[in-house]
């Protein structure tokens, strides 16, 4: 299974990062691939749309509004406080994988990147235009 | 009294091994002392008080004995981490019981990602069990300090 991950915390140096890694462990222990974005105040490297695109299933697991939300529209998703990650990464992952095979999980639909803070709307601007036309002009 | 190199997240003169403390507060000044001592924290107070703001917001004790105690303070001038090493342990306020590892992390407010991304790799390395046994294992100050720098700077 494809995962896809956004880590965050309130003070952004700390769990933001631990929690990042034991997502990684964790997915690897369990035969998934994973590619996680962490954004913390150490900067924030955009995951490539083409990884989001194909991914499974997003695993948010933030303690923050997640930055340009958007650019995972239309993916099954769960959502977790990182917190939760550092106690229990097995289980998170194994929630996320039994909410996609369940065929229960929501996908996630929020509003277009105009509203949006700027941080990550750097590395999707040239979608801008897309979701402009796709979700009306704002 | 001499500084210890300030290009390294932590020294041996920044960690305590066999910290003892009866409350997190306590603990936390300990280490927050040796950073002060250690010309890495200006103000002690008010980094204390940067600390403990954060702390309010949410328990940062974790599973498998580790409390991180950590701000981003106009107080600290170079990113540090204090460890202690607790035999009896000290409460964080994780559900699995009290932490015997204990690290203090201080970064500027004003630090750019370059100097965060140390702390961001020794946070990585945080989860790792071997890691964490290692720094247990360790017999001195010197030692911890040693494994945080080959963990975190050689890479």
């Amino acid at each position: 299974m494809k995962i896809v991950a956004v880590t965050s915390c309130i003070t952004g140096i700390a769990h933001t990062y631990m929690a990042a890694e034991a997502l990684e462990q964790a997915a690897k222990k369990a035969g998934h691939d994973i590619t996680v974005e962490t954004q913390g105040s150490a900067g924030s490297t955009a995951i490539p749309q083409a990884t989001i695109d194909s991914a499974d299933v997003v695993i948010f697991a933030c303690d923050l509004d997640v930055k340009n939300k958007s650019r995972f529209n239309g993916k099954p998703f769960v959502q977790v406080g990182v917190t939760k990650v550092l106690a229990d990464a097995n289980s998170v992952i194994a929630q996320a994988t039994e909410a996609l095979a369940s065929g229960k999980v929501p996908t996630l639909k929020v509003d277009s990147p105009a509203s949006e803070t700027s941080g990550a709307a750097r590395a999707t601007s040239t979608r801008t235009g897309f979701f402009a036309r796709v979700f009306g002009k704002k | 009294m001499a500084h210890s190199d300030h290009s390294l997240l932590t020294t041996e003169d920044i960690v305590i091994v066999g910290l003892e403390a009866a409350t997190k507060e306590e603990a936390t000044r300990q280490l927050a002392e040796k950073l002060f001592d250690d010309g890495r924290v200006t103000d002690l107070e008010g980094f204390l008080e940067d600390v403990a703001a954060r702390e309010e917001q949410m328990n940062t004790g974790l599973p498998n004995g580790i409390g991180i105690p950590h701000a981003r303070s106009a107080h600290v001038s170079t990113p540090s981490v204090a460890v202690g090493v607790s035999k009896f342990g000290v409460h964080f306020g994780a559900a699995d019981g009290p932490a015997n590892l204990i690290f203090l992390i201080g970064a500027p407010d004003t630090a750019d990602d370059e100097h965060l991304h140390i702390i961001a790799a020794l946070a990585r390395k945080l989860v790792l069990d071997e890691f964490l046994d290692s720094l247990r294992n360790a017999n001195n100050g010197a030692e911890i300090a040693q494994i945080i720098t080959e963990g975190v700077h050689k890479r």
